[in-house]
């Protein structure tokens, strides 16, 4: 990689040879305003937004499509360029719809960005606006303004060169050029979502989204999708202790720029439950609410009392939350057979892009510190259905909404001797146990997923617990405290201490070390 | 019943695409047969040609939409393009158009109810030097002047 | 003068190949494939002088020298016949009279630059052209001029005659690459530029129906003979489409620095019915015009028009008399470019329609003073900051006809209706 020395405002820069002038701009720190400029997407060079001055060059140059070189001087901030920029955005703004009182882009729009950095200057356009389709449906999680839109094509570019389905187009000429899908069809691959984060105004939105609250009153925190395996880097977005979106966060080892929809969306299903208010235990009649010292002592007594064990932990579990099951596990009765739930389905070539064919984000992170068995799930299902369990812990799953075909397994469960469901909310399974614990959900813990490919990465915290709910690693402590074992284990940070310790692949790993983006587990 | 070439288009459409380095540059000779074939470019005809194009329906729409010439409308038996732009501007046009529109009794952009007739404006047509004039389907008519024009209409079948 | 470009078109049946060659047509094609090296051609065109005659005006040799030899991939010449520039139409009595100069000019090209697939991309709207052209293409396959082992050379080349479909931005070279891709004609960023990439990512030459046209000539005859011709940096002729106002109008081809005012008065006619010339545009609607008193010093060359403020562009005269209005005729070129904006980049896609707009409030009665520093300054926006130069070429007119003619814009607003002021 030949390295070169350019000059920006100013200032010398050193970049390689290849990368344009905006990206060796960005590399600096420099922000060169654009549109069409995206950097997994062939260059549109449309928006005219990037001009920027370079000597020796009569005409402005856009930054996006001029390559850097030797002794290169560039002017970001010149009279000239910043003429253009008021020129571009004046340009883009004369027949946009002064919709931002009810487009949910406001906020994070860059046409309102730049003009506030760029432009501020008062409209001179006294003619009629294009006027063109609003709020025409493209699919089922996408909703399209015509009239928003600035032409920018990063969404007719992504979905020909990212997911390769290429179902929208840009329709007519001139002003009366659109955004189009082909009559009768529907945007709805498995990645199509991402086209409402790549639009840079409100053209494209997200229907899930829509309408639900301001963009500025939301918190975003750095977390882990929990949809899939793949482990996509997202941005969990919380309103008034809810989830209102996922958005993605740039990780080009694992998912690049995109999430597909199922995982965007899957904070839904898991999140927005009836959550339980107490722990619960059998007695005759049903399940009555108790209190924790109770609940834990009935659970400790029928696990530790049953001459089998069988354990279960939800791919949603973390590292540290897993490490410790297998602990508690194995200290309640040491030839306990505890699986970590995995089932495959089907993939389209589409949604092989980024998901894998699971839905248990941490399955290897589990399997890697000491969760699972040798036949696997499915064997760990025949002993189930054999009634091999005297006693059974299941967290964080209902086997009986997944397999909702299988009588056998439903028979097992209800057959068993002993039953403890540890989850966020009164699941068919938990309604057959003899006790249930409340948890917490992925969006509530602090901890590690460790992804299909054996990258470990950190889980945040975006949401405050129900005070009835305890962490799932928090109720294991306090079992393996009545095992009679003194659980030194104060936070996840410290159970990942004990992993890094403890576990040979894991070793040279540490929080601080994983970070943002996370660390590949080597071999 | 689905649409499809009859043989004898479909033998064209191979001997088309066959006169390309790439099928993709066969697109406007392919779209024209379809428009020949099945009178014009509807959005059936349109998502025909994609399959044996072998190409995203949303191209071929883009593709069409883009182009003067290709419409996804029926046109009338005959198109008549009136040229309007300002060397035929100088020499009368608009007066053309305005006898055209009174002796067709639409307006510009409309069809006859009969069919017969269809009356677009259109741009420059190369043809200044002969200006007003206008295209017929596939015909100019140059050096216009009223009494021509009410011939020409009169001798279209 | 002896007249190169227009040579054969008054003979009896022109675009036959029998005509052709008893007219000496492609003795120049014999001599280039079994005689010439493809440099040869080359160097022979840029001693020439020849420049692009379909408006650039940019030097036909070097232009084909930019291809590179060592790339492996196919070479395309594509001959440029999407002639649809206002005021415009040498190509087409060149497409429909002297068929085979154009094929032949066109063979020329390729074998200079290697080329083995050839291209001639006509407007959709010629239909009649395209038949003419498909005809003689016929007879030059037959005749052996083109195919496989060209006259015993060695040499192959497939010629096709690709309609295309009603655009005008399809003439800009990269938008016409697009087109023949089977796309929509949006011009390509640069760079790359054709000559490296271009139709299908290969070295690609685009050139004009009338520089193609003038290569068998400058073969047969020499460079030295053409260059002879003209001027010193314009060198050789050029035709002139001359329409308007005018009363003699037509294609006529006149030797590089013809001056204009004469050429108009004398050889054109001057003004039918006794008018006076009010302005001139001496290379099609994408020029400034040229108002009377500004055309006394002009020659009809690359450089003395610039001089004078405008272009020569594809030397489509258009003549306007002290009948015209000039904000109609501002509104009407506006119109035409706002039609034609291919709409992928902002500038142009906005700023067209926008002043389009403004000229037709004032055409219509309801400008404001305002309006004309506003066109001036979206004109100004909009030149040099787009991707291709149709942006130039539509701001370029809407500058020109409010600057040269500014007072009658103002009085038009006053009046709120045309106020033709006396020359």
């Amino acid at each position: 990689m030949d390295p070169i020395k350019l000059n920006i405002d100013g200032r010398e820069v050193t970049t390689v040879k290849g990368k344009t002038v905006i990206q060796a701009a960005a590399d600096e720190g420099v922000l060169i305003p654009h549109y069409c400029y995206h950097p997994k997407l062939t260059i549109a060079g449309n928006c005219r937004m990037c001009l920027v001055e370079i000597e020796k060059m009569p005409k402005l140059q856009i930054a996006c499509n001029t390559q850097a070189m030797e002794g290169m001087v560039v002017k970001t901030q010149s009279p000239k360029v910043l003429d253009a920029r008021r020129a571009v955005m004046e340009f883009l703004l004369i027949n946009h719809p002064l919709d931002c009182p009810i487009c949910d882009q406001a906020g994070e729009c860059w046409l309102q960005d730049y003009y506030m950095k760029h432009d501020l200057m008062g409209s001179r356009f006294s003619e009629n606006k294009v006027p063109s389709q609003k709020r025409y449906v493209f699919g089922p999680n996408v909703i399209f303004d015509a009239e928003r839109c600035i032409k920018c094509t990063r969404c007719v570019r992504f979905l020909q060169e990212i997911t390769q389905t290429e179902e929208l187009t840009v329709l007519n000429r001139g002003d009366h050029s659109t955004i189009a899908l082909f009559p009768g069809k529907v945007l709805d691959n498995p990645l199509s979502a991402n086209v409402n984060d790549i639009c840079p105004v409100g053209a494209l939105t997200d229907r899930d989204f829509r309408f639900r609250v301001r963009v500025w009153y939301l918190s975003s925190t750095p977390s882990i999708c929990p949809g899939c395996s793949t482990g996509c880097n997202i941005k969990v977005e919380t309103y008034q202790n809810r989830i209102a979106r996922f958005k993605p966060r740039i990780n080009d080892a694992v998912n690049s720029h995109w999430i597909c929809d199922e995982g965007r969306y899957c904070f839904h299903a898991l999140t927005e439950v009836e959550r339980l208010s107490e722990p619960l235990v059998r007695q005759e009649g049903g399940l009555v609410p108790t209190d924790w010292e109770t609940a834990l002592r009935a659970a400790f007594s029928g696990l530790s009392g049953a001459a089998s064990l069988g354990g279960l932990i939800s791919g949603r579990n973390t590292n540290e939350e897993a490490y410790l099951f297998r602990q508690l596990t194995k200290l309640l009765r040491p030839q306990s057979s505890v699986e970590v739930f995995y089932q495959e389905r089907e993939l389209s070539e589409t949604a092989k892009i980024l998901m894998s064919p699971d839905r248990s984000p941490n399955f290897r992170g589990a399997r890697d510190v000491g969760v699972g068995t040798d036949g696997g799930m499915d064997a760990w299902l025949q002993q189930l259905i054999r009634n091999d369990f005297a006693g059974l812990y299941i967290v964080g799953e209902d086997l009986v909404a997944h397999f909702p075909d299988r009588a056998d397994i439903t028979t097992a469960l209800k057959r068993l001797p002993f039953l403890v469901v540890q989850d966020t909310t009164l699941s068919a399974t938990a309604q057959l146990a003899h006790v249930v614990l409340p948890a917490t959900n992925f969006a509530e813990k602090d901890g590690t997923y460790t992804n299909r490919k054996g990258r470990v990465q950190r889980l945040r915290a975006a949401l405050i617990a129900p005070p009835s709910a305890l962490q799932d690693w928090e109720i294991f402590n306090r079992l393996i405290t009545l095992a009679g074992e003194k659980a030194a284990y104060p936070s996840p940070q410290e159970i990942f201490q004990q992993i890094a310790a403890k576990i040979p692949a894991y070793n040279t790993l540490a929080y601080e070390t994983i970070g943002e983006l996370g660390v590949q587990l080597e071999g | 019943m689905s649409l499809e070439f009859t043989q004898q288009a479909l033998r064209q459409f191979n001997e088309i695409v066959a006169r390309y380095p790439k099928k993709d540059a066969a697109m406007l000779p392919v779209l024209y047969l379809a428009r020949q074939e099945f009178g014009h470019l509807s959005a059936e005809v349109i998502t025909y040609v994609a399959e044996i194009m072998d190409l995203p329906v949303a191209r071929l729409y883009g593709v069409v939409t883009f182009y003067t010439m290709l419409s996804m409308e029926p046109i009338g038996r005959h198109h008549i393009q009136v040229c309007r732009t300002l060397p035929c501007a100088l020499m009368g046009a608009e007066k053309i158009t305005a006898l055209l529109k009174a002796e067709l009794g639409i307006q510009v952009g409309e069809t006859t109810a009969d069919g017969k007739f269809t009356l677009s404006e259109v741009e420059c047509l190369a043809s200044c030097g002969t200006a007003p004039m206008m295209q017929i389907n596939d015909d100019y008519y140059e050096s216009l002047s009223e009494d021509r024009v009410e011939t020409i209409l009169e001798n279209l079948p | 003068m002896e007249k190169i470009l227009l040579r054969n078109i008054e003979a009896k049946d022109s675009h036959t190949l029998a005509v052709y060659k008893s007219r000496g047509g492609y003795q120049a094609w014999e001599k280039v494939v079994k005689q010439l090296a493809p440099e040869q051609v080359t160097e022979e065109v840029k001693s020439s002088g020849l420049r692009g005659r379909g408006g650039a005006g940019f030097p036909t040799g070097m232009k084909w020298s930019f291809v590179p030899k060592d790339n492996p991939k196919p070479k395309y010449l594509i001959c440029n016949a999407d002639e649809s520039e206002p005021g415009t139409f040498k190509d087409r009595i060149l497409i429909e009279r002297d068929p085979h100069a154009i094929v032949e000019g066109t063979m020329i090209a390729a074998y200079a630059i290697r080329c083995h697939t050839a291209f001639i991309y006509i407007r959709g709207e010629f239909a009649f052209g395209s038949r003419v052209l498909e005809k003689a293409l016929e007879e030059a396959y037959t005749a052996g001029y083109l195919g496989k082992d060209i006259l015993g050379s060695g040499y192959d080349l497939e010629l096709i005659v690709h309609r295309g479909a009603g655009a005008y931005i399809c003439g800009e070279e990269t938008a016409l690459i697009s087109s023949l891709e089977g796309g929509k004609g949006w011009p390509k960023v640069k760079p790359p530029f054709p000559a490296t990439h271009g139709l299908f990512g290969c070295p690609t030459v685009v050139n004009n129906v009338e520089t193609l046209a003038a290569l068998p000539w400058i073969i047969e005859r020499g460079a030295a003979q053409y260059a002879a011709l003209g001027t010193e940096k314009s060198k050789g002729t050029k035709l002139f489409s001359v329409s308007g106002h005018i009363q003699r109008p037509g294609v006529y081809e006149l030797e590089m620095g013809y001056p204009l005012k004469s050429f108009l008065e004398e050889d054109c006619g001057g003004i039918p019915n006794g008018k006076k010339l009010k302005g001139v545009i001496p290379g099609g609607a994408s020029m400034p015009v040229l108002r009377a008193d500004e055309i006394e010093p002009v020659r009809l060359d690359y450089e003395s028009v610039q001089q004078a403020g405008s272009l020569l562009g594809s030397g489509g005269v258009i003549v306007m008399d002290e009948t015209t209005c000039m904000v109609k005729a501002a509104w009407n070129v506006a119109r035409f470019f706002a039609h034609e904006s291919c709409g992928q980049c902002t500038p142009c896609r906005e700023g067209c329609h926008w002043m389009e707009k403004i000229f037709y409030r004032i055409e219509n009665g309801q400008g404001t003073m305002k309006d004309l520093d506003l066109i001036l300054s979206v004109s100004g926006n909009i030149m040099g900051n787009t991707i291709c130069p149709f942006g130039d070429a539509a701001a370029m007119p809407a500058a020109a006809f409010i600057k040269k003619y500014r007072p009658e814009f103002e009085a038009h607003i006053e009046q709120q209706k045309c106020a033709l002021l006396p020359l």
